[in-house]
């Protein structure tokens, strides 16, 4: 899809008003100093982040929002790409998903209470889906219909930032029956419980959400009964692209500081990157980072325009970049040797970032599988 | 950019000249099987439909006017592509791609314009179809150490040695050949190109028997062949020059079409689908998950093949075509592993007839056609370590010296 000059220089200016922002406020020392925080991020952080469109490109205008281009998903993916690279903390992708799903399947009411405070960053939104055992489906929860509302009973896993969010957009079941149904819980709703996880990836904050009886209005109902499949699925699209979207910028840099330090290191008199045994390994994945590259911008593309096929897209480029991510970390610490393996060295955090990137919102081969269900096999 | 009017007027006109003069393709195009040939009525045919094309002005859309090209935009070229997808083009397979993707490009970068003149239009017309002559029994990796000499003896040179691995050569009423001018210089400096007629007295040409009992790549041997120095492709000496070029051309060849980069997912890989079904293990998860890996690959290539398409477009890097050569180069092994672990025992013995078990032992044969022919996987590596991320180059026995002494060193003269 050819973008105007206009809209070319304005994703520019987006993009390099972000980065400039992250090396100022936010490199790498001081995402280290926030490893141990209970929150994870400074909230002038997320306020500064804000100002600067994060979370408010998926929203419509007459609640705050507004793309730089007309295509939100691109302009968002190159937010998210320079966040990837410098390993940026909190909820931008996820709020955004949230606010996203609010814009398509809200009602205006919904819109009305949530939009806005979402695209200013006043209000921080999450999305409870998988009970943590290895399918991302709707599963874990199950919502009762009560006087004036539902009662949301059991558990939900792997919830980014739930600690911090304001409100928790809910996939479950219906009880009794199997239909989906799905709910935006306030944090502060009695019966709900947040507990923490310790996380492989540092740099994100993953929790475990136990439902007791929690109950909602009947109002915290999103969209209609028969939308709640269509919207889960769309959901699960823009959580995966926005989610590869970061990915990549993580590999990007991973990959970069690894070719200098082939460049800079000598052994045997020479750059160990002069060895052919360092050189065909960088160049491996390298071939593996260009071409995850390409198979994101597929993916945003397919997203950004509601492609009928996107549910494959999605599915076929999260499997490929998650498992190439993997590749590219081991592979970027191999040729790092020794100093890779510290704890003061910047490796490690990428290294566990990858990871949890792989993991989430579907690992290869659940993906591969659900290709498998599209093509009826 | 040309105005979109006079591209959807060309559209039209491509439109309706195409119903009115080509036959649609029968069925989908099914890769060929290596090493079978077309025979001479194929290739009379093709070149029948490819003289039709030349007439109407639908041949070498990009390239010059004075060669008999079009001299419209890489636009133009790709509406035509669009609007011919359905319909059967020539196919001199597999001459195809080293005549209009390899040779053709590489003249028009460096043959003089009395060259030009000379080959272009017959090449366009159907007329000359062009074989490489690049490789050597010593000379693979190592291109630029080719031995193969040619002495200049007044307008005319003389060429003794000896060639290989040029697909379709049989078939070809040219190749275009690299041969050493100087031997006193050091290895990529005393090259040059020459363009030999096949029927040239003393030039044998003999097809190689492969290890799937194909016929498709062929030697060459030169006994005091005469070249005219009319047809000789560049500068003497500036051969290394152009064999970057071809290289480039080499590698993107045939990958770079729009019909075969971006596009949506399509099918599962339906010879593996059909493997499974035969052994009653479409439910099985591993298999299962091996058909959707071979699924994955086929949709990241195309798509990086648009990424790579839309590079070489904005910034002319011809190097990033090594992508695309060492992604099928891998994927190529990888699918023949699947696809042999699918088909278990049918691959390995089968009833008379049973085409789908003779394809996958076939592609396991082949398993690393791509990933050695047209410069190896190890060469895109290096090239992707040095041109594109900058690594130092390994150090190299024969630098700066005069390719003779390099040889006599080695022992090998």
């Amino acid at each position: 899809m050819a973008v105007t000059a206009d809209s070319a220089r304005d994703q520019e200016l987006l993009r390099s008003s972000t980065a400039r922002f992250l090396e100022a406020s936010c490199p790498l020392s001081e995402v280290r100093s926030l490893l141990d925080d209970r929150h994870g991020f400074r909230p002038e952080y997320f306020q500064k982040g804000a100002e600067l469109g994060w979370l408010a490109l998926l929203v419509p205008e007459k609640h705050g929002g507004g793309s730089v281009s007309g295509r939100p998903f691109e302009d968002l993916a190159l937010v998210l790409h320079e966040r990837g690279r410098m390993l940026q903390p909190g909820p931008v992708a996820i709020s955004n998903v949230v606010a996203c799903a609010i814009t398509e399947y809200g009602s205006p009411e919904q819109q009305e209470a949530h939009l806005s405070a979402l695209a200013a960053g006043r209000s921080i939104g999450t999305w409870a889906l998988t009970d943590g055992g290895g399918d991302w489906a709707p599963r874990g929860v199950a919502a009762t219909a009560v006087d004036g509302g539902y009662a949301l009973t059991g558990a939900k896993d792997l919830v980014l930032d739930a600690h911090i969010a304001d409100v928790l957009l809910v996939s479950s079941t219906m009880s009794p029956g199997d239909q989906l149904a799905q709910f935006l819980v306030p944090t502060t709703t009695p019966g709900l419980t947040i507990i923490p996880l310790e996380t492989l990836d540092l740099t994100r904050r993953l929790a475990r959400v136990e439902f007791s009886e929690a109950v909602v209005p009947s109002v915290a109902r999103l969209g209609v009964d028969s939308d709640a499949v269509a919207a889960i699925e769309r959901q699960l699209q823009v959580a995966v692209t926005l989610l590869l979207a970061e990915t990549i910028g993580s590999m990007d840099r991973m990959f970069e500081f690894t070719v200098q330090y082939a460049k800079d290191r000598v052994a045997f008199g020479r750059p160990i990157g002069s060895f052919q045994a360092v050189k065909h390994l960088l160049a491996d994945l390298s071939l593996l980072l260009e071409a995850s590259k390409a198979g994101v911008s597929a993916a945003i593309g397919a997203v950004q325009d509601t492609d009928t096929g996107a549910s494959e897209v999605i599915s076929l480029v999260k499997a490929f970049v998650s498992d190439s991510a993997i590749e590219l970390a081991q592979g970027c610490l191999q040729v790092h040797g020794g100093i890779g393996y510290t704890w003061e060295h910047d490796m490690h955090l990428y290294y566990r970032r990858l990871a949890g990137d792989s993991a989430l919102f579907g690992d290869p081969a659940w993906h591969r599988e659900r290709i498998c269900a599209l093509h009826r096999l | 950019m040309e105005p979109t009017a006079d591209l959807d007027s060309y559209r039209e006109r491509v439109r309706s000249w195409l119903a009115k003069n080509l036959e649609p393709t029968r069925q989908p195009r099914v890769h060929r099987v290596r090493g079978e040939l077309p025979s001479a009525e194929h290739l009379n045919r093709q070149r029948a439909i490819q003289r039709k094309l030349f007439d109407a002005g639908y041949t070498g859309i990009t390239w010059p006017r004075e060669y008999g090209g079009q001299g419209l935009t890489a636009e133009h070229r790709r509406i035509f592509e669009e609007e011919a997808a359905g319909y059967a083009l020539p196919d001199f397979a597999p001459l195809q791609n080293t005549t209009y993707a390899v040779c053709a490009p590489t003249m028009l970068a460096h043959a003089s314009h009395e060259f030009k003149i000379r080959h272009i239009p017959a090449i366009l017309a159907g007329d000359a179809l062009w074989a490489q002559f690049f490789s050597e029994p010593n000379a693979g990796s190592d291109l630029a150490a080719v031995r193969t000499r040619a002495v200049r003896d007044g307008d005319h040179w003389v060429l003794t040695g000896s060639k290989v691995w040029s697909s379709g050569a049989m078939l070809a009423d040219y190749g275009m050949c690299l041969a050493r001018t100087d031997g006193s210089l050091p290895k990529h400096q005393g090259l040059t190109w020459f363009a030999v007629p096949t029927h040239a007295p003393g030039l044998t040409i003999r097809p190689i028997r492969e290890s799937g009992g194909g016929e498709e790549f062929c030697e060459e041997f030169f006994d005091d062949v005469i070249v005219e120095d009319i047809d000789r492709i560049g500068e003497v000496n500036a051969g290394w020059t152009v064999a970057t070029t071809m290289l480039g051309f080499e590698r993107s060849a045939g990958k770079t079409q729009a019909s075969r980069v971006g596009g949506p997912p399509g099918d599962l890989p339906a010879d593996l689908v059909e493997l499974a079904r035969r052994r009653g293990l479409t439910d099985d998860g591993h298999t299962r998950q091996q058909i959707v890996r071979v699924h994955v690959g086929e949709f990241i290539q195309r798509q990086l093949g648009a990424r790579i398409v839309d590079a070489m477009a904005t910034n002319g890097a011809a190097g990033l075509a090594s992508y695309l050569k060492l992604a099928e180069g891998l994927f190529t092994a990888t699918r023949a592993r699947i696809t042999l672990e699918l088909a278990g025992g049918s691959a390995v013995a089968w009833r008379a007839g049973d085409s789908v078990s003779r394809a996958a032992a076939m592609t396991y044969l082949n398993a690393r056609v791509r990933s050695i022919a047209g410069g190896t996987n190890e060469m895109q590596r290096n090239a992707i370590g040095e041109r594109i991320l900058g690594l130092p180059r390994e150090p190299s026995a024969d630098r700066g010296k005069p390719f003779d002494d390099v040889i006599g060193q080695a022992g090998l003269s």
